[in-house]
C-alpha cells in the first residue's frame, strides 16, 4: 500500500498535493491569466503587427524581386546568391566590420578608464552628468557639429594641428580616414553613457575587497587588474553586447556628413540597405541584405550571452 | 498526494505547451494570410483636378526668389490654384523625391533634371505631356535648339517642357590672373590636348603658386606645399563629367553613347575617354589641382573667393553665385579649344515634371505651361539667374548678366557655335551614376587607375540592358 | 576622573595630510581631459552660432565669436529676410522651428505615454502574474530585443503606405506606441524586487489584482516610471531614420528631420555653418533643458537600466 493513497486532509501545511490548495491555486491561476492577457494585449498588439509580422514579410521579400510600384516576383534564392559577387556588399560588410571594431575598442576602454576615474576620484553627480550630456543630443546633431569641427578648411581641430604644426587633415574626405572618423565621432557621443553603465558595475563591487587589498599592500594597478577587471567581467560583457548591437546600426552620422562617400568608403550596411530599397527600389534585395544582418547579430548576441552566463559566479 | 501532484504538474505542463503551441498556430495562420493578401504595390493613379494647392519641389536656391515671384503671378491669374514652392539641397533632392515616390506622396510638380527622368517615365511615374501639348498652344519650335531634345524620352514621348538651358565655362579670380600677367585674351585663346596639356596645362601651372611663391612652372616648385592651385576641383565628375571633363573628352571625337539620347552601350572603354581622365588626374600628382580628399565640405566658389585656386570650370547656372562673391574680382572665360579645334561644353536643359500620382494634373499642367511661357521666363531672366529656353526671351537674361561684368559670351559661344554636348540619357540612371561615382572616385583618388575604367564600362552596359524597358 | 578620550588614536602614518601623490594629479588631469573634451562642442557651436557667417572663413581660429551677431539665429527662426539672410552667408531657407518643435514634442509625449503605460502593464503580468506561455512569451520579447531596427524598419515601411498613414503622426508613433522590449525589461526588473508581502496584504484585504496593480503597485513605482519616462522621451526625441522615412511632409516632420533638410538646403556649395549650427543648437535645446532639471535622476538610472 502506498504511503500516498491516504486522502489528503483540508489544511494540511507543507505537501503542496493538498487538493483545496491546488484547487485555490488553479483558480489562482486562472484568474490571473485573464487579467494578465488584458495586461499583455497592447504590448502583445505591438509585437506581432510591428515586429513579428514585418519580420516574416522582411523574409518573405527578401524572396523576391520588389520595386515597390508592381506586385513581388517570387525569385528563389537569387537575391542571396547576388550577395556573393556583390563588391558594394562586400565592402559595406567590410566598412561596417571596421568600423564596429574601431568603435567598440575606443567606446570600451575610454570608457572604462573614465568610469575607474570618476570611482576613484569623485562621486559627485555634476561631473557624471556633463559626462552623459552628448549623449542625450541626437546622433545627427552630433554629426553636424564634428561635421564642422573637423572641416578641412576652416574646422577647428585643423586649425589646432596645423597650429602644432602639423598638416591638415581631411577627416571625412580622405577615404583611409572617413571610418575611423566616424567611429571617434560616434564614441563621443556614447562614451559618457557606457562609462555610466560601467560605473554602476563599479559601485557594485563591494569596498571591503579594496581595503582588504590595500591592506596586504597592492597598489592602484594591481588592483585594478586582479580585483576590479575580473568582478566587472559580467557588467563588461553585458556593456559589450549593448554597444557591439548599437554600432552594428550607424546610420544618422553617416547619412548627414558622407552619405556613403569618398568612393563607398562609409558606405555602411543600414546605409546600403536604405540605398538599396530607397534609391535603387530593390526592396527585395535589401530585405535579403537586412537578414543576413539579423543572423550576424544574432550569433553575436547569442555567444555573447553564454559567455556572460559563464562569468556570472565571479561576482558571487 | 503525490499521484495528484504529478497530475498537477503534468496538467500544468500541458498547459504550457498547448498554450504555446495554439499561440505559434495562431501566429503562423496570422501571418500567411496577411501576407499572401498584403504585400502589395502599384501607385495611385491620380486625378485631374483643375484646383487646389500644388506642391513644386526645386534644387536651386538663388532660383527661389524668381520662381516664388513666378507663382505669385501665377496665382493672381489662377484664382483657386495655390503654389508650395519646397526647396532641397541638390546631394539629397533625388533620394527625397524617389522616397516620395515610393510613399505615395510625391509632389505634384517638380524640378526634373535630364540625366534622371528616364528611371522615372520608364516606372510611368511622371505624366506623358504629348497630349497635353497636342491640346494646348504650347509652341516647341520657340525653344532653344537642343532643348527638347533632352526632354524627349526613349519612347519618344516628351515628359518636360524645357524652361532653361545651361553650358559651361571657367571663371577665374582676375586678381591671381592679373598678378600671373595672364590676360582674357590668353584665356580665350587656351588650347588642349590630352598629351601634353597644351597650352590650357601651361596656363594652370603658371597661376599654380605654392607656399613659398614659387609659380608651378618655375624651378623649385614644391607640389605638396601649394597655396593656391591653378585649376580647382569639387569632385570626380562621376560619369558625366558636366563641369570637370566632359568639355575636354568631347573635343577627342568620343561620345558617351553610341546615341546623342537613349544609346544602348557607354564608351568609358575608349582610350580617347581615358587618356583625358588620365591627364585630368596628373594635374593633381604635379600640384596644379588639389586632391579629391581635401574637396569634401567646400564649394569651388568660396575657394575662388579666398584665392585657394585660381581657376574653376562651373556651370552658367552658378553665374549669381559668384557675382556675388565679396572681396574679389572674378570674370569667365569659354572653355579650351581642344583636338578637334573647337570648343565643347555640356549643354543641359531643366524642366518641370508632373507626378502621375498627382490628384490635381489639370492645375498641375496649366503651372507646368505657365513656367514655360514668356510672362514667367522674362521675370526669371530678369532676375539674372539662368538663361531662358525661350529663344525671343534670351536677350533679357544676356542683358542681365552683363550687368554682372562676367563676359557672358563665355557661355553663350556655344550655342552660337553649335559645339554642345547633350547630356548622356539613359535608363537606370540611378545604378550607373553609383557605379560610376565609386569608380571615378577611386581614379581620382589614386586608388585605381584609369585603365580600370574598361571592365567598369562592362558593369555599366549591363545596368544598362537590365533596366532597358 | 578622566574621560577616556573619544577620538581614536591616530596611527602614525595618519598624523599629517598626505600629499596628493603623482598618480592622483594624473588622474584628475586626464579628468579634465575628458570634461574638456565633452563640453568643448558645445561651446563650438555657441561661439559658430553668434558668428557672421560670411566672415567665418576669415578667422576660424578664433575662441570667441568671429563678427558677433544673431543673424544666424534670426534666419533658422525665420525672422530674417532673404537679403539679410544671403548676406551672411545663409540661403534664405528657415528651419520652421516652432513648428517642428511642436511636432517633436507630441510625436515624443505620445510615443512615451504609449511605452511606459502598456510596458507598466506588461511588465506587471511577467513579473508578478502566473499564466501560461509566460515565460515562452517573454523569451520571444527577449529576441524582439535583439533585431535590428533596420529589419523591421522596412516591412513597417510598407505597412505604413498600404494603410495610408505615410506623413501622419500614427504613422510616425505607431510601431513605437505598443511596446518597446527596453521599457518592459526595466520595469519587470524593479516589479521584481518589490517585496511580495504588500501584494498578499492587500490580497488578504480583499483586493483584485486589477486593484492591487494601479492602487498599490504604480503609486509605489512612481519613481522608475519617471526615470523611464525621461529616457523614452530622450529617445523617442532623437529619432531620425524612421520620421525621415515616414515623416518628411512638412506638416508632421520633427526637429531630427529639419535639421538634415536645412543642412542640404545651403546655398550652392558651401554648408551655411553659422545657421547649422544655430540650428542645431535649437533643436538639442529642449533635451539640455529637461536635463538640466532631470540631471540627477537621468544620471542615477543610467547604471540600473544597464544590469539585466
Amino acid at each position: 500500500m502506498a504511503v500516498d493513497t491516504l486522502p489528503p486532509r483540508a489544511g494540511t501545511p507543507g505537501r503542496a498535493s493538498a487538493s483545496p490548495r491546488s484547487r485555490n491555486h488553479a483558480m489562482a491561476v486562472r484568474r490571473q491569466t485573464r487579467i494578465a492577457l488584458a495586461f499583455i494585449a497592447p504590448s502583445m498588439l505591438g509585437f506581432v503587427v510591428f515586429y513579428f509580422w514585418p519580420t516574416l514579410r522582411g523574409i518573405y521579400i527578401s524572396f523576391t524581386d520588389f520595386d515597390v510600384f508592381s506586385a513581388p516576383v517570387f525569385t528563389g534564392l537569387a537575391n542571396y546568391a547576388r550577395l556573393f559577387t556583390d563588391e558594394t556588399f562586400a565592402n559595406s560588410a567590410r566598412a561596417t566590420l571596421l568600423y564596429v571594431v574601431l568603435n567598440i575598442a575606443l567606446q570600451t576602454v575610454l570608457a572604462l578608464g573614465l568610469a575607474v576615474l570618476m570611482h576613484r576620484l569623485t562621486q559627485s553627480a555634476v561631473i557624471r552628468s556633463i559626462v552623459v550630456l552628448p549623449y542625450l543630443i541626437a546622433n545627427v546633431v552630433v554629426a553636424l557639429v564634428w561635421f564642422w569641427m573637423l572641416d578641412f578648411q576652416i574646422g577647428i581641430v585643423n586649425q589646432g594641428i596645423e597650429w602644432l604644426g602639423g598638416t591638415a587633415i581631411a577627416f571625412f574626405g580622405d577615404e583611409n580616414w572617413a571610418i575611423p572618423t566616424i567611429a571617434l565621432v560616434n564614441t563621443w557621443r556614447h562614451l559618457g553613457y557606457t562609462a555610466l553603465l560601467i560605473f554602476a558595475g563599479l559601485q557594485m563591487i563591494p569596498k571591503e575587497i579594496y581595503e582588504a587589498a590595500r591592506t596586504e599592500g597592492a597598489n592602484e594597478w594591481q588592483m585594478f587588474r586582479r580585483l576590479t577587471l575580473p568582478l566587472l567581467r559580467p557588467v563588461l560583457s553585458l556593456v559589450l553586447v549593448i554597444t557591439l548591437i548599437g554600432s552594428f546600426q550607424v546610420f544618422d552620422t553617416v547619412a548627414v556628413t558622407t552619405s556613403g562617400g569618398p568612393a563607398d568608403a562609409t558606405r555602411v550596411v543600414q546605409y546600403y540597405i536604405f540605398d538599396l530599397a530607397f534609391q535603387r527600389l530593390d526592396f527585395g534585395y535589401a530585405s535579403a541584405v537586412s537578414v543576413v544582418l539579423l543572423v550576424v547579430l544574432a550569433i553575436i548576441t547569442a555567444v555573447q550571452l553564454k559567455l556572460t552566463r559563464a562569468n556570472e559566479s565571479d561576482l558571487n | 498526494m503525490t499521484t495528484h501532484t504529478r497530475q498537477t504538474i503534468r496538467s500544468r505542463g500541458t498547459r504550457r505547451t498547448t498554450a504555446r503551441r495554439f499561440t505559434a498556430a495562431a501566429a503562423t495562420l496570422a501571418a500567411t494570410a496577411l501576407l499572401s493578401g498584403c504585400v502589395q504595390g502599384g501607385t495611385s493613379e491620380g486625378a485631374w483636378a483643375e484646383t487646389g494647392n500644388l506642391s513644386y519641389w526645386m534644387w536651386d536656391s538663388n532660383q527661389v526668389p524668381a520662381y516664388q515671384a513666378c507663382a505669385t503671378d501665377f496665382e493672381a491669374a489662377n484664382p483657386g490654384i495655390t503654389i508650395s514652392i519646397e526647396q532641397y539641397g541638390y546631394d539629397d533632392y533625388w533620394n527625397k523625391l524617389m522616397t516620395s515616390f515610393v510613399a505615395n506622396s510625391a509632389p505634384d510638380v517638380f524640378v526634373d533634371h535630364s540625366s534622371k527622368y528616364g528611371d522615372y517615365a520608364s516606372r510611368g511615374l511622371i505624366e506623358n505631356l504629348d497630349p497635353l501639348i497636342a491640346d494646348s498652344t504650347v509652341d516647341l519650335d520657340q525653344f532653344v535648339a537642343g532643348t527638347t531634345e533632352l526632354w524627349t524620352g526613349a519612347d519618344g514621348h516628351a515628359y518636360g517642357l524645357p524652361k532653361d538651358w545651361d553650358t559651361v565655362g571657367i571663371f577665374y579670380n582676375q586678381d591671381k590672373t592679373d598678378e600671373a600677367g595672364v590676360s582674357a585674351d590668353d584665356l580665350a585663346a587656351m588650347t588642349w590636348n590630352p598629351d601634353d596639356g597644351g597650352s590650357y596645362e601651361r596656363v594652370i601651372a603658371h597661376l599654380t603658386v605654392d607656399k613659398n611663391g614659387v609659380r608651378g612652372d618655375e624651378d623649385g616648385f614644391d607640389s605638396s606645399r601649394v597655396a593656391t592651385y591653378g585649376l580647382g576641383l569639387d569632385d570626380s565628375g562621376a560619369g558625366y563629367g558636366q563641369v570637370t571633363w566632359a568639355m575636354l573628352a568631347a573635343t577627342t571625337g568620343w561620345t558617351y553613347m553610341d546615341e546623342a539620347t537613349w544609346g544602348s552601350e557607354f564608351h568609358y572603354d575608349d582610350e580617347r575617354f581615358q587618356a583625358t581622365i588620365g591627364w585630368w588626374r596628373s594635374l593633381i600628382e604635379k600640384g596644379f589641382m588639389p586632391p579629391l580628399s581635401q574637396t569634401v565640405g567646400t564649394a569651388l566658389s568660396s575657394k575662388l573667393q579666398v584665392g585657394a585656386y585660381a581657376m574653376v570650370t562651373d556651370g552658367s547656372w552658378n553665374i549669381n553665385t559668384y557675382d556675388k562673391l565679396q572681396g574679389v574680382n572674378i570674370n569667365t572665360a569659354p572653355t579650351p579649344t581642344g583636338v578637334d579645334g573647337k570648343r565643347a561644353s555640356t549643354f543641359n536643359s531643366l524642366a518641370d515634371s508632373i507626378s502621375t500620382s498627382s490628384e490635381k494634373k489639370g492645375a498641375a499642367w496649366k503651372w507646368v505651361q505657365y513656367l514655360a511661357s514668356v510672362d514667367c521666363q522674362s521675370v526669371v531672366a530678369d532676375a539674372g539667374i539662368v538663361f531662358p529656353s525661350i529663344t525671343s526671351v534670351g536677350e533679357v537674361a544676356e542683358q542681365r548678366f552683363a550687368e554682372t561684368g562676367f563676359d557672358v559670351s563665355a557661355f553663350t559661344t556655344h550655342i552660337d557655335n553649335n559645339t554642345t554636348v547633350l547630356f548622356p540619357l539613359s535608363e537606370g540612371a540611378v545604378e550607373i551614376n553609383a557605379v560610376m561615382t565609386n569608380s571615378m572616385d577611386k581614379v581620382m583618388a589614386f586608388s585605381a587607375d584609369p585603365a580600370s575604367l574598361s571592365a567598369v564600362n562592362e558593369k555599366v552596359n549591363t545596368l544598362l540592358t537590365d533596366n532597358a524597358h | 576622573m578622566t574621560t577616556l578620550s573619544t577620538r581614536p588614536l591616530a596611527a602614525p602614518a595618519r598624523t599629517r595630510r598626505p600629499r596628493p601623490s603623482a598618480g592622483k594629479i594624473t588622474a584628475w588631469i586626464a579628468m579634465s581631459v575628458f570634461l574638456l573634451v565633452s563640453l568643448f562642442p558645445f561651446y563650438w557651436m555657441l561661439r559658430t552660432a553668434l558668428s557672421n557667417g560670411a566672415s567665418l572663413a576669415s578667422d576660424p581660429g578664433s575662441l570667441l565669436p568671429v563678427d558677433f551677431t544673431w543673424g544666424a539665429f534670426e534666419r533658422v527662426l525665420g525672422l530674417a529676410t532673404t537679403e539679410e539672410a544671403q548676406a551672411q552667408g545663409g540661403s534664405g531657407a528657415s528651419l520652421n522651428f516652432w513648428g517642428y518643435l511642436l511636432n517633436s514634442v507630441f510625436v515624443a509625449t505620445l510615443i512615451t505615454s504609449g511605452q511606459v503605460f502598456f510596458g507598466a502593464l506588461a511588465a506587471y503580468a511577467f513579473a508578478r502574474l502566473r499564466w501560461p506561455g509566460r515565460d515562452a512569451v517573454f523569451f520571444l520579447f527577449l529576441i524582439a530585443l535583439m533585431v535590428p531596427p533596420i529589419f523591421t524598419q522596412l516591412p513597417n515601411f510598407l505597412l505604413m503606405r498600404d494603410l495610408g498613414l505615410i506623413n501622419t503622426y500614427a504613422g510616425i508613433v505607431l510601431p513605437f506606441f505598443f511596446m518597446t522590449p527596453f521599457a518592459i525589461f526595466f520595469l519587470r526588473q524593479f516589479f521584481l524586487g518589490i517585496s511580495t508581502e504588500i501584494e498578499e496584504a492587500a490580497r488578504l484585504d480583499g483586493a483584485s489584482d486589477l486593484r492591487i496593480f494601479f492602487k498599490v503597485i504604480l503609486p509605489m513605482s512612481a519613481g522608475p516610471l519617471a526615470t523611464l519616462a525621461i529616457l523614452q522621451y530622450i529617445q523617442a526625441w532623437n529619432e531620425y531614420f524612421w520620421p525621415l522615412l515616414v515623416g518628411s511632409d512638412q506638416s508632421v516632420r520633427v526637429l531630427t528631420v529639419a535639421l538634415g533638410v536645412f543642412r542640404s538646403q545651403t546655398p550652392q556649395g558651401t554648408p551655411d555653418w553659422a545657421g547649422l549650427m544655430a540650428a542645431a543648437l535649437l533643436a538639442a535645446l529642449p533635451i539640455l533643458l529637461l536635463f538640466i532639471v532631470f540631471s540627477r535622476k537621468i544620471v542615477n538610472s543610467i547604471g540600473f537600466s544597464g544590469i539585466k
